[in-house]
């Protein structure tokens, strides 16, 4: 994959603002659609299995989230099936019409990973705080070589999209 | 918002430079003029705005009169597009102008347009279309996807987008589309037959036919004949009632409602097209629902990769159908545009033309048809599309409409409903972004330039509320362009006629291509 720099330079700094300041009602319209938000801090009581890999999400405000994905599911997948409170996150619902579902990589893991499509690329071009490792979590499927793999969510998306109406559609992404 | 933020501002609107007490808002880079920063937390600039930010008072733009001037006496209307340019050379990247009884804020940075669709919100409204509104309720239609807001908009996008967005979905619609283009090329071959020299006059009213047939495919799976020797009627209708309406909108737009009561001829007409659009639709509608009513109760499984009988599951109202199938009918013709326009700069650039057709030819290797998966290995296909969109965006200027917060957008304030006109057409054809940017060189595309803002071209828009089309109409440009190319050259028909855009809400060439198509 060509190497990928920031557009403009003014992507270099980040922004620190955190889920927490998101707007009272926007999250707990979330928890409501939701309905079943648990707590992801400690990996006890999750079930082991064959079929499924664990990961890390680095979340805005640095938070560190620990959650369970079945093989093939992607990313995105994962966000809304374990109800992560990732602010703003895979607003279009996977169908690769903007980029809030951008996730930052390890450098090891990122090499592995299936190459981008031209329409994945043309969608992270227009993504916030873009790097090198960059990609849409709504394209990559969990394998089992991601096993506790850490994925980084950019901070500071300018952005109040919130994907809390994701609850809706089906999880076949 | 009000005025009493002016105390104490600057009134000489965008280029006063870095002020210490922005920094608030701002990144303090110094030299770095405010409206090429973001807003560094909108949570905080939401609360402390008042105090600092520009107002729309201070924003500068044409007097009224003035405007109205560029509009009626100048072919304005038409020109629209050329006057995003006018209107960045004379106030900067921002101003403000009154479009008859609305005020609009003019966008045309790319790093401006970058902020305000970073704050459009969870269901972000495109612009108030008060008209097509106004249609839909004195008749009793429903709202389609184009017309309806909030959350029955997010309910029919979500329902759309997982069939019509997903490339993995859409490629499912090569084997449909295919067949199209091949009649479309037997309409080529009859329409070029009629002349001497083998020229099909009016390109872009074939490509309309197209485009109707195209949708239609996707809508109904069932063919409708729009590319036979003779076209029936109803197409021909249809195509003009869609020219009607788009010309129509601007106009009942322009119009204030209480002159409309004197002026009735606009929307009397604006109100024929959609009648017209929406019987059409229906006729389809009904006899595909039939169809699958039959098979149902002579206990027949029914399979099928159109969207009516998808929508039909979903439990939608027949009303609502109704509504969405038109809109998407009607998107989906004009916006086949970029075929006609691909071709026009094809034909006048050979060399481009003629190593379009090695690649596409080394790709198929001799297979007549090419699928979805082929088009992703051509890349110079994808380039030259890209920049035939960057030249004529089939959408030269979109809308936004924040309504429930007021945003910060380039150091003003805009106050929530205020309408912001994202200026798609000046940023593309912007030099600092695009050198020569008035010349097709579909090369740019073929590196991936980091310095080229990336939301300079974004002729699909961006985000929840972009294009739901945008995929179909990509492998639907791809394969016709794939097949008329290897089956013909495409020459000009007169050396040097140069066909230039106009607005008609859309974006279209100003008057007809012709052109040769040659054997291979």
């Amino acid at each position: 994959m060509t190497a990928r720099f920031l557009p403009v330079t003014q992507r270099l700094i980040t922004c620190t603002r955190s889920v927490l300041s998101a707007p009272i009602l926007v999250r707990e319209r979330w928890l409501l659609n939701n309905g079943r938000h648990r707590l992801f801090s400690s990996m006890t009581g999750m079930l082991r299995s064959e079929d499924k890999v664990i990961v890390n999400f680095i979340n805005r405000d640095g938070e560190k989230i620990t959650t369970e994905g079945k093989i093939g599911d992607s990313l995105l997948d994962v966000v809304v099936e374990k109800n992560l409170d990732i602010d703003g996150f895979g607003a279009c619902e996977g169908t690769l019409a903007c980029s809030t579902c951008h996730l930052i990589f390890d450098d090891d893991i990122f090499k592995q990973l299936d190459s981008a499509t031209d329409e994945e690329l043309d969608m992270l071009d227009l993504a916030y705080g873009l790097t090198d490792t960059s990609r849409l979590g709504c394209q990559i499927c969990l394998k089992k070589f991601m096993n506790d793999m850490t994925v980084k969510v950019p901070e500071g998306v300018s952005d109040v999209r919130q994907a809390a109406d994701m609850s809706k559609t089906t999880s076949g992404i | 918002m009000g005025s009493q933020n002016k105390g104490g501002l600057l009134s000489g609107g965008l280029y006063e430079g870095t002020r210490v007490s922005k920094c608030v808002f701002y990144r303090v880079r110094m030299g770095v003029p405010p409206f090429l920063l973001t807003p560094l937390q909108p949570d905080l600039v939401h609360s402390d705005m008042s105090k600092e930010a520009l107002t729309l008072a201070d924003m500068p733009g044409p007097s009224l009169p003035g405007f109205i001037y560029d509009l009626f006496c100048r072919k304005g209307m038409s020109r629209l597009h050329e006057l995003q340019l006018e209107g960045k050379a004379k106030y900067g990247p921002m101003w403000k102008a009154s479009f008859g009884p609305i005020l609009t804020v003019h966008v045309a940075e790319p790093t401006l347009i970058e902020q305000v669709l970073r704050q459009e919100g969870q269901h972000p409204i495109r612009s108030d279309l008060s008209s097509w509104k106004d249609y839909r309720l004195s008749r009793g239609h429903a709202y389609g996807l184009l017309t309806a807001e909030g959350e029955e908009w997010q309910s029919i996008r979500s329902m759309l987008a997982k069939h019509m967005l997903r490339p993995k979905e859409v490629e499912a619609y090569g084997d449909t589309l295919n067949s199209v283009v091949t009649d479309l090329i037997g309409r080529l071959e009859h329409q070029r037959g009629q002349s001497d020299r083998k020229v099909v006059a009016d390109v872009a009213h074939e490509f309309y036919k197209f485009g109707l047939e195209g949708i239609s495919s996707v809508l109904f799976e069932s063919r409708i004949g729009c590319l036979q020797v003779t076209v029936p009627r109803e197409t021909e209708e249809f195509i003009q009632a869609i020219n009607t309406m788009f010309v129509m909108t601007l106009v009942t737009m322009a119009i204030p409602k209480w002159l409309q009561c004197v002026i009735r001829k606009p929307w009397t007409k604006f109100c024929q097209s959609w009648d017209s659009m929406f019987a059409f639709a229906k006729k389809h509608i009904d006899q595909r629902m039939k169809e699958i009513e039959d098979k149902l109760s002579r206990g027949e499984t029914i399979e099928g990769k159109y969207l009516t009988y998808f929508l039909s599951k979903e439990n939608l109202s027949m009303k609502s159908i109704y509504g969405n199938i038109t809109e998407l009918l009607l998107a989906g013709v004009d916006t086949v545009s970029t075929l006609s326009w691909s071709l026009y700069e094809l034909s006048r650039h050979p060399e481009v033309q003629s190593r379009l057709y090695q690649e596409i030819q080394e790709v198929l290797q001799g297979r007549a048809l090419p699928s979805a998966a082929d088009v992703g290995r051509m890349p110079l296909m994808k380039a030259v599309v890209k920049e035939v969109l960057r030249l004529y965006p089939v959408i030269p200027g979109n809308a936004r409409v924040v309504a429930d917060k007021d945003i910060l957008v380039g150091g003003y304030v805009i106050p929530k409903k205020t309408l912001i006109t994202l200026c798609h057409y000046a940023t593309s054809r912007d030099p600092e972004v695009f050198p020569e940017p008035d010349s097709f060189q579909p090369e740019r595309w073929l590196t991936r330039d980091e310095s080229r803002h990336p939301y300079a071209s974004i002729p699909f828009g961006f985000g929840k509320r972009s294009c739901i089309g945008r995929r179909i109409a990509e492998l639907e440009v791809y394969l016709a362009l794939a097949r008329i190319l290897c089956r013909f050259e495409v020459k000009p028909d007169t050396e040097g006629c140069v066909v230039r855009p106009m607005t008609r809400t859309l974006l279209v060439p100003d008057r007809q291509i012709d052109l040769q198509f040659t054997d291979r």
